[in-house]
C-alpha cells in the first residue's frame, strides 16, 4: 500500500471493519459503479469520500477504483457494497462478451421452424 | 616442760582452726565456682539455643521471604526473632547472610533472564523475518486473487507479527524494520491494523499540518508502541464500546498521541506499576511481567527510553483509562508534497466546532485532484471532462450513453440521430458509389467520429 521498501504499513484489510464478507452480493472486477447523487454522511471515511470522488467524472469499474485507490479488489468490493447499500452508487454487472453461437441449437431451431409448416 | 607441751598444743589448735577455715572458704569458693560454671553453661545452652532457633528463623523464613520480596516488593522480610539473645556479631553475621543470599538469588535471576532474553531475541528475529515474507506474499496474492479471506489471512500475520516484534523489543533487540519517513497519520493506521478488534478503534485527526511525519528511525518503533498501547485499550474494554484516538499537535512542534477507552480502568496498585513501567526503567526483566506476561507497558516503557517519546496514562473522562504518548519535536518532520497520503488516512478535523454535513466535506475537494494529479503518471486515469478515443469497450460504452444523457434533451438526441439517419439516406439516395468510403468512415466505436456525424447531421438539416 505504501510506497517504498520494506513493510507496508497500512494494510488492506483494515477497510473491511473486521467483517470476513462483503455486506451485498459479490461483485464481479468489471462491475460498473456508477455515483449517485446523493450526499455523503458527514461520518463517512476518507477511502469512500475517496471512491466517490474518483466516479464523480463518471464511472469506473471495480478493479478500475482498486487501482486508484491502490487497494487490492477484495476490499474495494467491501468499500463498493457499503456505499451501494447506502444508497451513494449503483453497481451494473459487466456486459458479458458475446460467445459463439451453438450450432447445434439453431439446426434444432431451423429444424422446428420447418416442421411448423 | 608443761609450758613447752601447751605452746605446743595451742600451736596445734591455731593450725587445726587456720586449717579448717582454709578448707571452709575453699569450699566456698569450689562451690561458687561450680555455681559460676553452670550459670554460665546454662547461659551458653541458652545461647546456643537461641542461635539455632535464629539459624532455623534463617533458613526457612528469612532467605526464603528475601528471595520472595526481590519478585514481590510488597512481602515481608521477618528480622531477628530475639534480638537480645543473640550477640552482636552473630545477629551481623546472620544478617550477612540474608544478604548474601539476597545478592546470589539477584545474579543469577539476572544471568537467568539474559539467557532467556537472547534465546528469545534470537527466536523471535528468526520468526519475524519468516512473518515478514509470509506477509509480502500475502500482498502480492491479494493483488491477484479476489478472495476475501486472504485479507483475513494478511491479518492473523499481522498480528502474529506484532507479538513477535513486540517481545523482540522486549529483549532488547532492534525493532527489525527499517522505515522511510511516514505521516503521523498512517503511523496511526498501521499501528490500528495491527491490533484485534481494529474496528472498534476510531481515529480522530486533529493535526494542523496533514503531512506531518515521523523521521524514518522513529516511524516503526512509534508504531509498536501504539499499537502496544491500543492492544491494553481493546482487551480491557467491552467489545461494543469504541476506543478513540486522536492524533494532535501541540503547542510547540510535538505531536500527541491520545488513546481513551472505555474499559475497566485500572487500580492504584497497577496504575503505579505501569507508571513504573511506562517511565522506562532502566532493566525489565521477563520474570517480573507475569504469567503470562504482560508485555504492553514494559514494551512502550523500552520504546520511551529508546527513543525519547513520552508516555503518560490516567484515568480517562470516558471511564476507562487514557494513555497520551507524546511525540518530540526532534522526531518529527513533514512529507514533501510528491508523496500522496494513503487513501485511508483521515483528513484533519478542521473546524469540529462545527459538524454539519458541509463543514466536513469543504475540505475534501482540495487534496484530491492533487491526489488524482500524483496519479496519471502510473496509472491510467480518465478524464471524461475531454474527451479522447479510448479502446476500453464495455466501461466506455456505458460512459459515453450516461454523458450523453446528462448532457443533452431526449429531444434534441432523436433530432441529432434523426438528422444522421436523414443524412445517410440522403447521402446514399445522390450517389450510391460513396456510400463504401462513408461507411469505412464510421467504426461504431469512435466517439469522435459519433460527434463527428452529430455535427454533420445538424449541418445538413
Amino acid at each position: 500500500m505504501t510506497s517504498g521498501p520494506g513493510r507496508r504499513l497500512i494494510p488492506a484489510y483494515l477497510v473491511t471493519g473486521g467483517r470476513t464478507r462483503p455486506a451485498g452480493p459479490a461483485l464481479d472486477r468489471l462491475a460498473v459503479l456508477i455515483r449517485t447523487d446523493t450526499d455523503l454522511p458527514p461520518d463517512t471515511g476518507s477511502e469512500q469520500r475517496r471512491l466517490c470522488e474518483l466516479l464523480e467524472p463518471g464511472a469506473l469499474t471495480v478493479v478500475e477504483s482498486a487501482a486508484h485507490l491502490d487497494l487490492p479488489v477484495s476490499a474495494t468490493v467491501f468499500l463498493v457494497t457499503d456505499l451501494a447499500a447506502a444508497g451513494h452508487l449503483h453497481t451494473r454487472p459487466p456486459i458479458p462478451s458475446a460467445g459463439e453461437i451453438d450450432r447445434s441449437l439453431v439446426e434444432r431451431l431451423l429444424v422446428g421452424l420447418r416442421s411448423l409448416h | 616442760m608443761g609450758w613447752i607441751v601447751a605452746v605446743i598444743a595451742v600451736a596445734a589448735a591455731v593450725a587445726a582452726a587456720v586449717r579448717a577455715q582454709n578448707a571452709a572458704r575453699s569450699e566456698r569458693l569450689a562451690l561458687a565456682r561450680a555455681e559460676l560454671a553452670e550459670r554460665q553453661s546454662k547461659a551458653a545452652e541458652a545461647r546456643t539455643v537461641a542461635l539455632v532457633d535464629e539459624i532455623r528463623q534463617l533458613a526457612r523464613k528469612r532467605i526464603p521471604a528475601a528471595a520472595l520480596a526481590l519478585s514481590h516488593p510488597t512481602a515481608q522480610v521477618p528480622g531477628l526473632r530475639e534480638a537480645a539473645e543473640v550477640d552482636g556479631d552473630s545477629a551481623r553475621l546472620l544478617t550477612e547472610a540474608v544478604q548474601a543470599a539476597r545478592t546470589a538469588v539477584v545474579e543469577e535471576r539476572g544471568r537467568v533472564d539474559a539467557a532467556a532474553r537472547a534465546a528469545m531475541r534470537g527466536t523471535s528475529a528468526k520468526i519475524q523475518s519468516l512473518l515478514n515474507q509470509s506477509q509480502q506474499l500475502l500482498h502480492e496474492l491479494q493483488h491477484e486473487y479476489d478472495d476475501p479471506r486472504i485479507l483475513q489471512l494478511d491479518f492473523r500475520n499481522e498480528l502474529a507479527l506484532r507479538r513477535t516484534q513486540s517481545t523482540a523489543v522486549l529483549c532488547d533487540a532492534w525493532p527489525g524494520l527499517a522505515r522511510q519517513n511516514s505521516p503521523l497519520v498512517e503511523i496511526v493506521l498501521g499501528a490500528q491494523s495491527r491490533v484485534a478488534g481494529y474496528e472498534r478503534i476510531k481515529v480522530a485527526n486533529h493535526l494542523r499540518d496533514e503531512r506531518l511525519a515521523l523521521v524514518a528511525r522513529a516511524a516503526e518503533p512509534l508504531a509498536i508502541a501504539l499499537a502496544e498501547l491500543l492492544a491494553n485499550a481493546t482487551a480491557y474494554s467491552h467489545p461494543d464500546t469504541v476506543v478513540q484516538v486522536t492524533v494532535q499537535q501541540s503547542g510547540g512542534r510535538g505531536a500527541f498521541l491520545i488513546v481513551d477507552d472505555a474499559g475497566i480502568g485500572m487500580d492504584d496498585d497497577a496504575l503505579d506499576r505501569a507508571r513504573t513501567l511506562l517511565a522506562g526503567p532502566s532493566e525489565v526483566l521477563l520474570t517480573e511481567l507475569g504469567d503470562p506476561p504482560q508485555t504492553g507497558f514494559a514494551v512502550v516503557g523500552r520504546l520511551v527510553v529508546q527513543y525519547g517519546f513520552n508516555c503518560h496514562i490516567e484515568a480517562s473522562p470516558f471511564g476507562g483509562m487514557r494513555t497520551i504518548l507524546r511525540v518530540p519535536a526532534h522526531l518529527l518532520t513533514v512529507m514533501e508534497d510528491d508523496r500522496s497520503l494513503s487513501a485511508l488516512a483521515p483528513k484533519p478535523m478542521q473546524a469540529h466546532a462545527t459538524p454539519s454535513v458541509s463543514a466536513p466535506a469543504e475540505p475534501e475537494p482540495a487534496p484530491a485532484p492533487q491526489a488524482v494529479g500524483g496519479h496519471p503518471a502510473e496509472l491510467p486515469s480518465r478524464r471524461r471532462r475531454s474527451p479522447r478515443p479510448t479502446p476500453a469497450r464495455s466501461a466506455s460504452a456505458a460512459v459515453t450513453r450516461d454523458r450523453e444523457q446528462v448532457s443533452r434533451t431526449p429531444e434534441q438526441a432523436e433530432a441529432s440521430w434523426a438528422a444522421l439517419q436523414q443524412g445517410t439516406l440522403n447521402g446514399r439516395s445522390v450517389a450510391g458509389r460513396s456510400s463504401a468510403p462513408a461507411a469505412d468512415d464510421h467504426p461504431p466505436d469512435d466517439h469522435d467520429d459519433h460527434d463527428d456525424q452529430d455535427d454533420q447531421g445538424d449541418d445538413e438539416k
